[in-house]
């Protein structure tokens, strides 16, 4: 019966907080910030882009395409690093 | 085209109950490619083409041969 | 794999991989990019790969290769971020010169590939990182991993 009471006040926490996150929650299609506006209107003089995509991810957000760069190469040498390691010992 | 709202993100759900309860890992590996093709299609509905391209050709192609490779290193059924 | 699904993978490989450079050089008029483009190319090496089995692609593309161009393609890139720095750093000083240096006009254009300044470039870059990465990963699992091979 206890098991069941904790149980049942998790789901009423996990409730109450989801309805609570909807409400607090900026409504579908309106960003929190004018930034996007900025960047919308100047893309194509500034970064001389027609995909403005291209141009956030390479110009005006540089340091995230870095970040996932260097994401991407520690995955691949961390992969090659334990392949070839246990080949190796499989060979010897 | 107001339909395919609905049925995609209900088809999405029932691969992924599939692929959650299939025994047979060689069949969640294939379904899990079809799920990654639809969902590639739903970002398209919804207007980000970029990411459509990226999933079509991770989740779809290099994400099954990952599985399907471990697959064979391993063993079939669960 | 059978005969019928070598031949034709052998057949499609081209168009696969002359389709990912188109999206990786027209990144920045079209969506697309590098990272998209260099997926395609890498799924294109993926299907070499399962169709011809790992051992015959061990003669001519080792992962070793594969991870020199993935490095070189991430040093283009950081110097390409470095080289505007007297500016900031990821300024993109391309614009108005006589490499991509075109400026589109504002509002919906028939693009032109001759713009984007620094922004094709990095393209490359990237394009060229992700497609050796994610074939090297794939090639090195296909080599390395134990069980039986996948040909008949």
């Amino acid at each position: 019966m206890r098991q069941f009471f904790g149980w049942l006040s998790l789901v009423v926490l996990m409730v109450f907080l989801v309805i609570g996150a909807l409400f607090i929650m900026r409504p579908f299609g309106e960003p929190p910030s004018v930034m996007d506006d900025y960047i919308i209107d100047n893309a194509q003089e500034e970064a001389a882009s027609n995909n403005v995509v291209a141009a956030v991810l390479f110009d005006y957000r540089g340091f995230d395409t870095l970040g996932e760069a260097t994401v991407l190469f520690a995955a691949v040498t961390g992969a090659l690093l334990v392949l070839r390691a246990s080949h190796k010992k499989e060979e010897t | 085209m107001g339909a395919l709202y609905i049925i995609l993100p209900l088809a999405l759900i029932a691969c992924a109950v599939f692929v959650a309860v299939c025994r047979d890992l060689l069949y969640a590996v294939v379904v899990l490619a079809v799920l990654s093709l639809l969902l590639a299609f739903q970002f398209y509905l919804l207007k980000a083409p970029d990411v459509a391209i990226a999933e079509a050709g991770i989740g779809a192609a290099v994400t099954t041969a990952i599985f399907i490779i471990c697959i064979r290193a391993t063993e079939r059924r669960e | 794999m059978s005969k019928i699904v070598r031949t034709v993978a052998n057949q499609l490989i081209l168009f696969v991989v002359i389709f990912g450079l188109y999206v990786i050089i027209q990144g920045h008029v079209t969506p697309g990019g590098g990272f998209q483009g260099g997926a395609i190319i890498a799924s294109g090496a993926v299907l070499l790969i399962v169709a011809s089995g790992s051992q015959e692609i061990k003669t001519w593309l080792r992962e070793r290769r594969l991870s020199v161009v993935e490095s070189s393609g991430a040093l283009l890139f950081i110097l390409l971020a470095f080289a505007g720095i007297g500016t900031v750093f990821f300024f993109n000083f391309l614009v108005g010169s006589r490499l991509f240096g075109g400026i589109p006009s504002v509002g919906p254009n028939p693009g032109d590939v001759w713009t984007g300044g620094v922004i094709p470039l990095m393209n490359l870059g990237v394009g060229l990182k992700v497609m050796a990465g994610l074939s090297a990963v794939v090639l090195a699992l296909a080599l390395f991993s134990g069980g039986e091979e996948l040909e008949e």
